[in-house]
């Protein structure tokens, strides 16, 4: 009964997070003939067989532009959800594998980058920016949303630190690098999927939140920058729901699914999976002692012979 | 005593985020390709600026960040200007100070954030607590629709209500913090209009705070449920209605911590509510001087910003030390 | 390895206090339930130590929570009759037992008592709040003093009212939990392996705690509920061993140890290092198999498909219970030879 609620609450969240991934990534190759250029009409011209969602401030088809929008803002996602979970996972991981002083250094880094509030700093850097391409907001927002990661996967990597294997390696004359590699990342694994699926939809709502200050990507569209100029050019006030509901959908839909396949994925990653791979890996070693005693039991049985 | 260190230390912490924020404040600007100045007053001048106030702008700037000294003297200057409250004069309202700007637009950040904040806390925690005591329907309805409203981004909620009940069911204004053509005065003709203008912000906040605070509580409730002090307390006959009290008092604790982190978000949040509702605060003060590059206010908001969040969770610091005696004990260990 | 005596005089005279009669309990689960506790009966008597023995899940732990009335989902006692000093109760499902019996008539020592108590109240506010469960009346000075002289009274600190729980070393708090749960003078304490997470010498004062709790009458009796056979010898009167939910064996301690009359006793006590002249000369064995599945118990006696003696009749046929209510094994094997140990037939 448990397992088919998971199932059902995973399938919805990934259906959620697909059908935005066709839409963006596909969209704008199924439906071609208009690109962000096109002018379609006047301001805010309601939805019509020429404009599905009508224009926008500009005359834009805003389908056009839901479906490039929703291009850029996954780009910004990925990218951003790339980098910062690296950061987070290296410094995290060294400072919980290799413990005192770079512990207490990356630390202290870390609790300080996570007590000033993270849009301070990325309005700081963007200002800084003379222009802003996709590519460079996202990497200032994965400079800024890295912090918690560390936390978070710290704590993992110090319990992975105290494991038996670990002392195994050690004594068998590994460095430092290669256990951490091959030896403590491979525990966190499920870990880090959830931690990078947190990090895309926090990079997606980063974006937005930028773009709606008015720092987004200077060029091109996104959800963010549509929502900004809906509301630079007063759509709510007169009615012109076509230019900021579907982007207010959109948005909502992406971190509701990603947060909730975040939260699925921790349900199976968490007790369950673990419990159950500990009983198959009891299970195979009983196994190997029983085919171990019996090539033992071959060979007494040959050599008294 | 050992709560005397916890404090120190917690503030110690505080004071470093704020010495990075500062440095932050200090050296970004300064990164700004070419002479920042002349960035600057061309940027101004494109935006139609006169010449006059543009030659005031450019002696003003070049005299208050010191440019032609070295960097660690700026860097000076420019510390000694803000402990003497100094936080240098506006671009596009000069000689307005920013200071004044700020002092202008923060009561309504306060008082829109304060009790949204406030608010959201006690009422998610009590519903998250219901919901993990009653079970059942209720906790069914107040879990999803919690889970739903604390995922939705907050100017998301902000449009639609907007749209909503201001443009599509006219009952609240839509957007301000008070009725154009009015000036802010104490009467409570003004008092009346400026309250019509805060409900639909307040709420748009209120409802995600309270999802994000439901879904928390429930969770942590859930788990203390199943605790060996619930059943030892039963076992000794002790009423319901006192077993829920510790109940809530160790759940309580990380969701105060949980405060602390989410904080940030939170003001974040809400000063990006203010964009959408064109509300007098300090998020469309920002949002104004990034649109016109007004870097003194940019600089002073996101300074302000940083004490609001460092305050408030230093404060919630304090609240978590003196509820949980292991807190004290440890002096404060993450 | 310390050797555990026995420290108290084999029996005691006294009325019986106690009477629990045909208690049956079951953990509701998604595949139906599961019965841990099926019909047991049993009687203590007034200042007697009752051990209760037996493998992990065997439902020595559950029984423990039906008698202290603390059974909660999904735990689910659905029938059977306490009669306790002349009062009695009958369970039932529907209806929860009445909270003042928890705590003044049967109290419950928890195990493992690190996290019995809230961590962020004083043990004293603990105390306090214990009292006035049960007497609305008393003002919170009168409650701690109380509990402050109690302390004292058994040799404990009383300033380990203000302290918080995770001041208190282990042994220390579980020795004030002990008092805690003997707070209200309980007829019936129900011990949960008290002295498991302990190391041997706490253990030991902690038996010793339970034994001037006894003595000064601040408890009526005790059942003490632990998987430690050594433990029970030096502290039970009687011993109760327990299988598959239900009671295989019960007795004299002495007997119980020495001439254990069900083949499961005999198992059991021959898979514990037990330093008695006539027994240690035999090797520690195992018990081959696993307990059965309470889901789906085999039918007869449950232990058949494990037991060397098994003949046909324990595969299909409940066996009896041969003795009285006092010292009694439940088996086919025991009835054909009354009286006979089964020790040299294993």
């Amino acid at each position: 009964m448990k397992l088919s609620r998971f199932t059902s609450r995973f399938y919805v969240a990934l259906g959620i997070v697909f059908l935005v991934a066709f839409f963006g990534t596909l969209g704008p190759l199924l439906f071609t003939g208009k690109d962000l250029t096109t002018v379609v009409g006047g301001l805010y011209d309601a939805p019509s067989g020429k404009a599905w969602l009508g224009t926008d401030n500009l005359g834009h088809d805003v389908f056009t532009y839901l479906m490039y929008g929703t291009r850029s803002s996954l780009i910004v996602g990925v990218i951003s959800g790339l980098i910062a979970t690296f950061i987070g996972v290296v410094v995290g991981t060294v400072a919980g594998y290799v413990g005192g002083a770079v512990e207490e250094t990356l630390m202290a880094a870390t609790n300080i980058m996570l007590a000033i509030p993270q849009i301070v700093v990325l309005v700081l850097i963007s200002v800084a920016l003379d222009s802003r391409s996709v590519t460079s907001v996202a990497i200032v927002i994965a400079v800024t949303s890295w912090p918690w990661t560390a936390r978070a996967v710290r704590a993992q990597a110090s319990s992975v630190r105290t494991r038996e294997h670990l002392d195994i390696a050690r004594l068998s004359g590994a460095n430092t690098v290669s256990i951490i590699v091959f030896d403590v990342l491979p525990y966190m694994l499920s870990y880090v999927v959830m931690v990078f699926v947190l990090q895309i939809s926090i990079a997606i709502l980063s974006e937005a939140a930028l773009s709606l200050l008015g720092l987004g990507p200077s060029e091109g569209t996104s959800l963010g920058l549509m929502l900004h100029w809906a509301l630079a050019w007063e759509s709510v006030r007169n009615s012109a729901w076509w230019a900021f509901v579907p982007p207010t959908i959109m948005l909502t839909m992406v971190a509701f699914g990603f947060l909730l396949l975040q939260s699925s994925l921790d349900e199976v990653f968490n007790p369950r999976l673990r419990r159950d791979s500990g009983r198959k890996r009891r299970k195979r070693i009983a196994s190997a002692r029983t085919a171990a005693e019996a090539a033992e039991a071959a060979t007494t049985s040959g050599s008294g012979a | 005593m050992s709560f005397t260190r916890y404090l120190v230390r917690k503030l110690a912490w505080s004071a470093g985020a704020l010495a990075v924020a500062v440095f932050l404040n200090f050296l970004l600007p300064r990164l700004i390709p070419g002479n920042p100045i002349d960035a600057i007053v061309s940027s101004l001048g494109r935006g139609g600026a006169e010449a006059g106030t543009l030659k005031a702008v450019k002696e003003a700037y070049t005299e208050a960040f010191g440019l032609d000294k070295s960097m660690v003297e700026q860097f000076f200057i420019y510390v000694n200007n803000l402990l003497h409250g100094d936080l240098g004069k506006s671009f596009t309202t000069y000689p307005q100070t920013v200071g004044d700007l700020i002092g202008e637009a923060l009561p309504w950040t306060i008082a829109l954030q304060l009790p949204a904040i406030l608010i959201g806390w006690i009422v998610g925690n009590i519903l998250g607590a219901l919901a993990a005591y009653k079970s059942g329907w209720f906790d069914r309805g107040a879990f999803i629709s919690s889970l739903f409203v604390s995922s939705v981004p907050y100017y998301c909620v902000a449009i639609l209500l907007l749209y909503v009940f201001a443009v599509v069911f006219p009952v609240l204004p839509p957007g301000g913090g008070y009725s154009f053509g009015t000036t802010p005065e104490w009467t409570s003709a003004f008092a009346a209009d400026a309250l019509e203008h805060y409900w639909l912000p307040f709420l748009s906040l209120l409802v995600v705070f309270i999802g994000g605070q439901a879904v928390g509580m429930r969770s942590m409730a859930i788990y203390e449920l199943g605790s060996d002090y619930v059943n030892y307390s039963r076992g000794m006959g002790l009423r319901d209605s006192k077993i829920v009290r510790y109940i809530f008092r160790n759940a309580m604790l990380p969701q105060i911590t949980g405060l602390a982190i989410s904080i940030a978000t939170m003001v974040s949040g809400a000063v990006i509510t203010e964009i959408v509702f064109s509300y007098p605060g300090v998020g469309t003060l920002l949002f104004n001087a990034i649109s016109q590059t007004d870097y003194p206010v940019i600089s002073g908001v996101t300074l302000i910003l940083t004490v609001m969040v460092l305050a408030a969770n230093f404060l919630v610091d304090i609240a978590c030390g003196i509820i949980d005696p292991r807190i004290r004990a440890a002096g404060g260990v993450e | 390895m310390i050797v555990m005596e026995p420290v108290l005089e084999p029996s005691v005279p006294g009325e019986i206090l106690l009477r629990a009669s045909n208690l049956r309990a079951e953990y509701e689960a998604a595949s139906g339930g599961i019965v841990a506790v099926d019909d047991v009966s049993l009687s203590i008597r007034d200042g007697e130590v009752l051990g209760v023995a037996g493998e992990s899940g065997c439902g020595k732990s559950t029984l423990g929570a039906v008698l202290s009335l603390t059974a909660r989902p999904p735990l689910y006692v659905l029938g059977g009759e306490l009669e306790i000093a002349g009062r009695k109760l009958s369970f039932d499902p529907d209806h929860a037992p009445p909270r003042l019996w928890r705590g003044s008539v049967v109290s419950l020592l928890p195990q493992g008592a690190m996290n019995s108590i809230s961590p962020t109240i004083r043990i004293g506010d603990f105390a306090v709040d214990i009292i006035r469960a049960h007497e609305p009346g008393v003002s919170r000075k009168e409650a701690i003093d109380r509990a402050a002289e109690r302390l004292e009274q058994l040799g404990l600190p009383a300033r380990a009212l203000s302290s918080y729980p995770h001041q208190l070393s282990g042994g220390m708090k579980q020795r004030v939990v002990t008092v805690l749960s003997t707070l209200l003078n309980p007829r019936l304490l129900i011990a949960d392996e008290p002295t498991s997470a302990l190391d041997v010498s706490t253990q030991k004062v902690m038996i010793e705690l339970l034994i001037e709790l006894l003595d000064r009458r601040l408890v009526g009796s005790v059942i003490f509920v632990t998987h430690d056979l050594p433990v029970l010898r030096m502290i039970a009167h009687r011993i109760a061993i327990m299988y598959a939910g239900r009671i295989a064996e019960i007795g004299e301690t002495e007997e119980i140890i020495n001439r254990a009359r069900h083949p499961y006793t005999g198992a059991l006590l021959a898979s514990v290092l037990v330093p008695e002249p006539q027994i240690r000369r035999r090797r520690i064995t195992g018990i081959s198999g696993a307990p059965p599945s309470l889901a789906d118990p085999p039918p007869g006696c449950r232990f058949h498909p494990r037991c060397n003696l098994a003949t046909d009749v324990c595969r299909t046929t409940q066996p009896p219970q041969v003795g009285d209510w006092h010292q009694y094994a439940a088996c086919w094997w025991a009835q054909d030879h009354q009286g006979e140990a089964v020790v040299s037939y294993l």
